[in-house]
């Protein structure tokens, strides 16, 4: 649990958008069984009174939390309106924003981490699935029921092959404090370096499955900053070089963040790196 | 989405940024080109996005009675393989000095990074080998909107302080239009004042919209089909069609070939929550490039109904075999529907790639 437990209070964001509301619903039905408080409240500007699966919408973050307790908001508001969303949440006190949308321009989302960040609020994402502690919290997009809960923390910049991984855990009998999608834009807020961070404080996290890709260099950088034992595992091996492969920040450029030489980089520095997502249970197992 | 140098230079206007006195010729035009007005001397420079456009051929000094019958030669013929579709005369600057300055963003630092370069007209990783010393470097806070003095002195030391309102602008032109790129290589100084000889800009693909673009030039025909659809597309040159959702996962699949031998045509991403038509629509796009021998689909459903998905898959109908790895949402009906119609299906990303490798080399 490095974001938040069963008792922490989450407000949505873009509350009455398709995904907003989906995933209201689908929150509320987690945290319901384990007992957790959830959505308390949604906010929408000019959508203030109405009702989301019985979750109560206000005109702003600031109406909400006159009426509710919560230090989280996950945000789905479309991607034009999104770097504002963030800092609203941020002037407001919260202590964290889950940041779900995708093609939020890359000028609104510095700015916004940043202001954020002299508010202190973090910021997981943008274009990310969210976080979620199996038991007791879910914070985003995740499919619950591929989770378990155990001590191997799991971090990615993906969504889909963040859950392909912890399928291929739980399956193995290997469950999850923590996992966390940080994004997949070029810039984002949480980084590596912040979650490995988080993890080592973490009295539940023994290990953790870092997954990466090709861009930048975020994932040498986290790793080496880790004490808890890792293993590594970068998607991108076949990405041909100023190609973006789906995800914003998924480029080789200038010759610079691909796979191959993260890979080198991160043997070099000892840690483990999987060849395939379903060889990763394996080393997990190997140094548990 | 890369600009051309002669729209960058539109926009340098905009923010006060001297440019040389340009004319700006389109190929189907056909317009009366008169280089008189920009001096004896002019540069014809042909407006297509290749590095090493210089020595490719692509700029040419020239008399000013010269210039249009090397313009005409240049939209005769192509500079590295790229039809030239525009041209733009300029008038000779008198150079006395170049450098270089760029802005960029510092994924690891969130923030925009200003680099500096006493040597300019070079290529800058040239002189990052042979005279890191002339190189300098500042990153500015989003939140702080301007350079502060005290960086813009910090890049400049004892390089011309003339320089310094073309760079400020340069950082407000990075902030306007929403670049992850702006360039000018070579900022020039002379007798008269200084110039941005060249100009770059790429504009962040997330904010064309707003920017006022509404075709993305950087993308091929097909490639901007799959964006229309809503998918993350990139043409490749294999055998095997490649259906995913969601980027780690997809690339992931594509890795997977590659590691069982085989050659992905292509890379895409449906996304989120994709219904039957978002399904069918990726399966003829697929089977509908040159080649493609065997379509791999490998979506794990989070919010993606796997029923959804079958029945996409069902309906597109296409010649080439489709083989399914499908896992989450309503998947036992997914899988009824799929296998009723005699699709192969298998259990596992490894599975299903390993069978479409072994079926493309057949």
């Amino acid at each position: 649990m490095i974001y938040g437990d069963k008792n922490t209070g989450v407000i949505v964001q873009g509350a009455t958008g398709r995904q907003g509301a989906f995933h209201i619903d689908l929150m509320n039905r987690y945290a319901e069984s384990v007992g957790g408080r959830g959505v308390v409240a949604g906010v929408t500007p000019g959508k203030g009174g109405q009702e989301i699966h019985g979750v109560p919408v206000y005109n702003s973050v600031r109406e909400a939390l006159l009426e509710h307790d919560a230090s989280v908001s996950v945000l789905f508001v479309p991607g034009s309106a999104a770097g504002d969303s963030i800092m609203e949440a941020a002037y407001n006190g919260l202590e964290l924003v889950v940041a779900i949308t995708e093609h939020i321009p890359v000028h609104d989302t510095m700015k916004a981490i940043s202001y954020a960040g002299i508010e202190g609020c973090s910021v997981i994402g943008p274009n990310c699935p969210g976080t979620m502690s199996p038991g007791e919290l879910k914070l985003g997009i995740m499919p619950a029921q591929l989770a378990m809960r155990g001590n191997v923390g799991v971090v990615s910049r993906s969504g889909t092959l963040t859950y392909e991984v912890v399928n291929e855990l739980s399956r193995s009998g290997i469950g999850q404090s923590t996992i966390v999608g940080i994004g997949g834009d070029p810039v984002i807020g949480e980084t590596f370096v912040d979650v490995l961070a988080r993890f080592e404080k973490d009295p539940e996290t023994k290990a953790v499955v870092l997954i990466g890709e090709v861009g930048g260099n975020l994932e040498e950088e986290g790793a080496s900053f880790s004490n808890l034992p890792l293993v590594t595992y970068i998607a991108g091996v076949s990405a041909p070089p100023e190609k973006r492969m789906g995800h914003a920040g998924a480029i080789v450029a200038g010759g610079e963040g691909d796979a191959g030489s993260k890979i080198k980089r991160l043997e070099a520095m000892g840690i483990t790196v999987a060849e395939k997502p379903s060889d990763i249970p394996v080393l997990i197992r190997e140094i548990l | 989405m890369k600009l051309l140098e002669y729209e960058a230079k539109d926009i340098f206007r905009r923010y006060e940024i001297p440019v040389a006195k340009g004319i700006v010729v389109k190929k189907t035009d056909n317009q009366v080109i008169n280089a008189g007005e920009l001096g004896d001397e002019v540069v014809v420079k042909a407006q297509v996005d290749v590095g090493g456009r210089g020595k490719a051929g692509g700029v040419i000094i020239c008399s000013a009675d010269e210039a249009a019958t090397k313009a005409n030669e240049m939209f005769a013929g192509e500079i590295k393989g790229v039809p030239v579709e525009t041209v733009l005369l300029e008038e000779k600057l008198p150079i006395t000095g170049e450098y270089y300055v760029s802005i960029t963003i510092d994924r690891s630092k969130k923030a925009p990074v200003i680099l500096f370069s006493a040597e300019g007209g070079v290529d800058i990783e040239e002189t990052a080998r042979t005279n890191p010393d002339a190189l300098r470097r500042v990153w500015i806070s989003p939140v702080l909107g301007e350079i502060p003095d005290f960086m813009m002195r910090e890049l400049l030391r004892d390089s011309p302080k003339e320089l310094a309102p073309a760079i400020k602008s340069l950082y407000r032109v990075f902030c306007g239009s929403d670049a992850i790129l702006a360039e000018i290589n070579p900022l020039v100084t002379t007798e008269k004042g200084v110039y941005a000889a060249d100009a770059k800009i790429i504009v962040d693909d997330n904010a064309l919209m707003r920017q006022g673009i509404s075709v993305n030039r950087d993308l091929t025909e097909r490639e901007r089909t799959a964006e229309e659809l809503g998918f993350s597309y990139v043409e490749l040159e294999g055998e095997i069609g490649v259906i995913g959702n969601g980027a780690g996962l997809t690339m992931s699949t594509l890795d997977m070939i590659e590691y069982y031998g085989g050659r992905a045509a292509n890379f895409l991403d449906v996304g989120g929550g994709a219904d039957r038509n978002r399904v069918c629509s990726a399966v003829k796009l697929v089977a509908g490039m040159d080649g493609v021998k065997v379509i791999v689909v490998n979506l794990l459903g989070g919010i993606t109904r796997c029923d959804e998905v079958a029945e996409g898959i069902v309906g597109a109908g296409v010649s080439q075999q489709v083989v399914v790895r499908l896992a989450g949402t309503n998947e036992a009906e997914g899988k009824r529907i799929l296998s009723e119609k005699g699709y192969q299906m298998l259990e596992s990303m490894e599975e299903v790639v390993k069978f479409a490798v072994g079926e493309a080399g057949r």
